[in-house]
């Protein structure tokens, strides 16, 4: 198997648009820790994880095709897809957890009155970053992000202006990337 | 609103993050293509976030480590279903094709049908039909089909025109077989005779003693060399020379 080092990131993509199983090895073993992190982080379920995580990488094995680089990075490619995927699993009928992901005001109710089982959540990487933030940058970010919730869906479930939610998200994001250096 | 407070404006991190909406990422993609500083601004923050996602991991239980690179691996050697997959693609394509040729298929086989009912009507009426000479043997089939047969056509003569019968003289074995068709029921002391005439002389055939209509008489041996024959009512039991005044009908080979 080639070491990570060996390959450029335009090498990885050319073998894994030629589907070369030694390019996928490599990209699940190089990646596996820090998108396993994030499934975790949102479907808050080892199992349910580790189910997530297969699914991704048959998605990008199917979908590779798709990436255009110049839209971005393959990481970057590889965390919105990963993202989806784990949010779309707690949206899904056999989500175990009891925090099922579809209704948004659960989730603002419990935000709102710190209720235990949000409170709960297992703070880990991104997230534990996240609600290191003030309750208000805090509260849209990890609605948008963890939760997948539009910007729309936001602004009615918090009864605050569009432009707000907007304007909070973007400052709230500039923290967060403070907070990563 | 300047490129660099457009940067600095968050809108890049919500972009690479998968946050923005889909008017910010119309928006945020055609500039990119405009400002360079913009897309070198993009390209940093996606290192950055990777090198932070990076630094969290978990890791996922062995087994799941073998058998997600399992899984992979089953892909790869299914790449056949990659293929087929393009397959699907050219069958979609000769979609319309195929739909044009499973509607003929259909006309073909409405037409076939019809064709076929008509087929079965008009058999049921022939066998209708054939059910009328039914009475008749395989045998005597057989028999009008022998190469060696020669059918005789035996006119009704004179007041007895409508009489009617044909006969089929086999030269091979000399046997006559008669199918009368319409000759009037004798009384009780007459008979109908067939007589060949051999060399200008009548020898007698036998006596026609059933007038079913459609059943084939076999009569004697006659021989070869007949050039006419008739049928003429004589006595029950027939006669040694024919009563030429009545004679019914003729028929020459």
């Amino acid at each position: 198997m080639k070491d990570q080092n060996l390959y450029t990131e335009d090498e990885l993509v050319a073998a894994l648009k030629k589907r070369e199983n030694a390019a996928y090895h490599h990209l699940y073993l190089h990646y596996r820790g820090s998108l396993f992190n994030l499934i975790l982080q949102i479907v808050q379920d080892a199992e349910t994880a580790n189910d997530v995580l297969q699914e991704v990488f048959i998605i990008v094995w199917k979908n590779i095709h798709k990436y255009n680089q110049e839209k971005g990075r393959l990481y970057t490619w590889l965390l919105n897809l990963t993202r989806n995927t784990a949010i779309n699993k707690t949206r899904s009928k056999n989500y175990k957890n009891s925090l099922k992901n579809d209704d948004i005001s659960i989730y603002v109710n419990s935000i709102e009155n710190k209720e235990t089982a949000v409170q709960n959540i297992n703070l880990i990487g991104l997230r534990k970053e996240v609600w290191k933030l003030k309750e208000e940058f805090k509260t849209v970010l990890d609605l948008s992000y963890f939760h997948g919730f539009t910007q729309e869906e936001i602004s009615r479930a918090l009864h605050i202006p569009l432009g707000t939610v907007k304007t909070r998200l973007r400052s709230a994001i500039i923290e967060l990337r403070k907070q990563f250096r | 609103m300047k490129i660099e407070e457009y940067i600095s404006s968050g809108i890049i991190e919500l972009y690479v993050m998968g946050l923005c909406s889909e008017d910010e990422k119309r928006e945020i993609e055609s500039l990119r293509r405009q400002y360079p500083e913009l897309e070198i601004a993009i390209r940093d923050f996606e290192t950055e976030l990777e090198a932070k996602m990076q630094q969290n991991t978990s890791l996922p239980a062995a087994e799941t480590d073998k058998r997600i690179l399992k899984s992979i691996d089953e892909l790869r050697f299914s790449v056949d279903n990659f293929k087929t997959t393009a397959k699907k693609t050219q069958i979609i394509r000769m979609k319309p094709l195929m739909a044009a040729a499973v509607l003929l298929l259909i006309v073909c086989g409405y037409f076939i049908y019809s064709l076929n009912k008509k087929i079965t009507s008009l058999e049921k009426q022939i066998s209708g039909k054939d059910a009328e000479f039914s009475t008749l043997p395989a045998k005597d089939y057989k028999i009008m089909l022998e190469p060696t047969i020669t059918p005789v056509a035996m006119l009704g003569v004179g007041i007895h025109s409508i009489c009617r019968c044909t006969m089929f003289w086999d030269k091979k074995t000399g046997k006559i077989y008669i199918i009368i068709h319409h000759l009037p029921q004798p009384s009780s002391t007459k008979d109908y005779q067939l007589w060949a005439m051999v060399n200008g002389k009548p020898v007698s055939v036998g006596i026609i003693q059933d007038e079913i209509r459609g059943r084939f008489i076999e009569m004697k041996e006659i021989p070869s060399d007949a050039t006419e024959f008739i049928v003429t009512l004589e006595k029950a039991g027939g006669n040694e020379s024919p009563t030429m005044e009545e004679t019914y009908m003729s028929g020459r080979i």
